[in-house]
């Protein structure tokens, strides 16, 4: 079974660090992303796991009568911001659950497991 | 560079089409794919199920807690992605603007994959 585990993280609190912090923070937690990838790899070798730029980098496009208007986005309006995507091929919902709860983000934001269509 | 294209519809109103309107909806979404991977700037996409089927997972003090639905109660939620490689976020853009949603009331949020040395894995 296929499914999508979107990260979803407050942004807004790594945005008030000043670069220095938001990069002694990154260093801190990196053995347990380090660690989520081997068990990701283990369980799907062709994981794909994609970190999503700030939301205020993002762009929202809709055609309205054929014109295409571009605005600066993020979409949705929420506290916690899809910052992240892995797509993986697993056994079961059970084994989606126990990797959701090695992402670093799942301590202070929301991992959503979603099964992807398949046609 | 890559750019993940965030597929956002009203997944009732999707739920209420005709299964030719669907079809054909379907059709623009497939043609999208094809049409990227023929320009060589599609590196994935595929459709989520709908979110009656989401499981949320949450972390707090140590436990694991794990709910059923979404992540969050939206009219307009995530249903699908394309991950585009393009040279720049108008190129993104233009492909997004072809995916069927962002014509039928939807909106598609483009947003550049981080890149991190470190963690290029």
């Amino acid at each position: 079974m296929k499914y999508a585990m979107l990260v979803y993280g407050d942004q807004s609190a790594w945005q008030e660090l000043s670069g220095e912090e938001s990069a002694r923070l990154r260093a801190q937690s990196m053995p347990r992303w380090i660690a989520l990838f081997e068990e990701l790899g283990k369980a799907d070798p062709n994981v794909i796991g994609r970190e999503l730029a700030s939301a205020s980098e993002a762009k929202v496009v809709r055609v309205v009568d054929g014109q295409t208007i571009v605005t600066d986005g993020p979409y949705a309006e929420t506290k916690e911001l899809l910052g992240g995507v892995f797509i993986t091929e697993l056994a079961d919902l059970d084994e989606a659950i126990r990797l959701a709860a090695l992402v670093p983000t799942a301590e202070h934001g929301t991992l959503e497991i979603r099964p992807l269509v398949t046609r | 560079m890559e750019f993940m294209a965030l597929v956002y519809g009203d997944e009732a109103g999707w739920e209420r089409l005709s299964e030719a309107e669907r079809s054909a909806a379907y059709e623009g979404y497939v043609a999208v794919s094809r049409d990227a991977a023929a320009a060589g700037a599609l590196v994935d996409a595929s459709e989520l199920e709908s979110t009656a089927a989401a499981t949320s997972v949450r972390v707090r003090n140590g436990e694991a807690l794990v709910t059923d639905g979404p992540y969050a109660e939206v009219k307009e939620s995530l249903g699908g992605y394309y991950l585009f490689s393009c040279d720049s976020i108008e190129e993104a853009v233009e492909w997004a603007a072809k995916i069927p949603a962002a014509w039928h009331g939807g909106a598609i949020e483009v947003r550049p994959v981080h890149v991190d040395e470190e963690v290029a894995a």
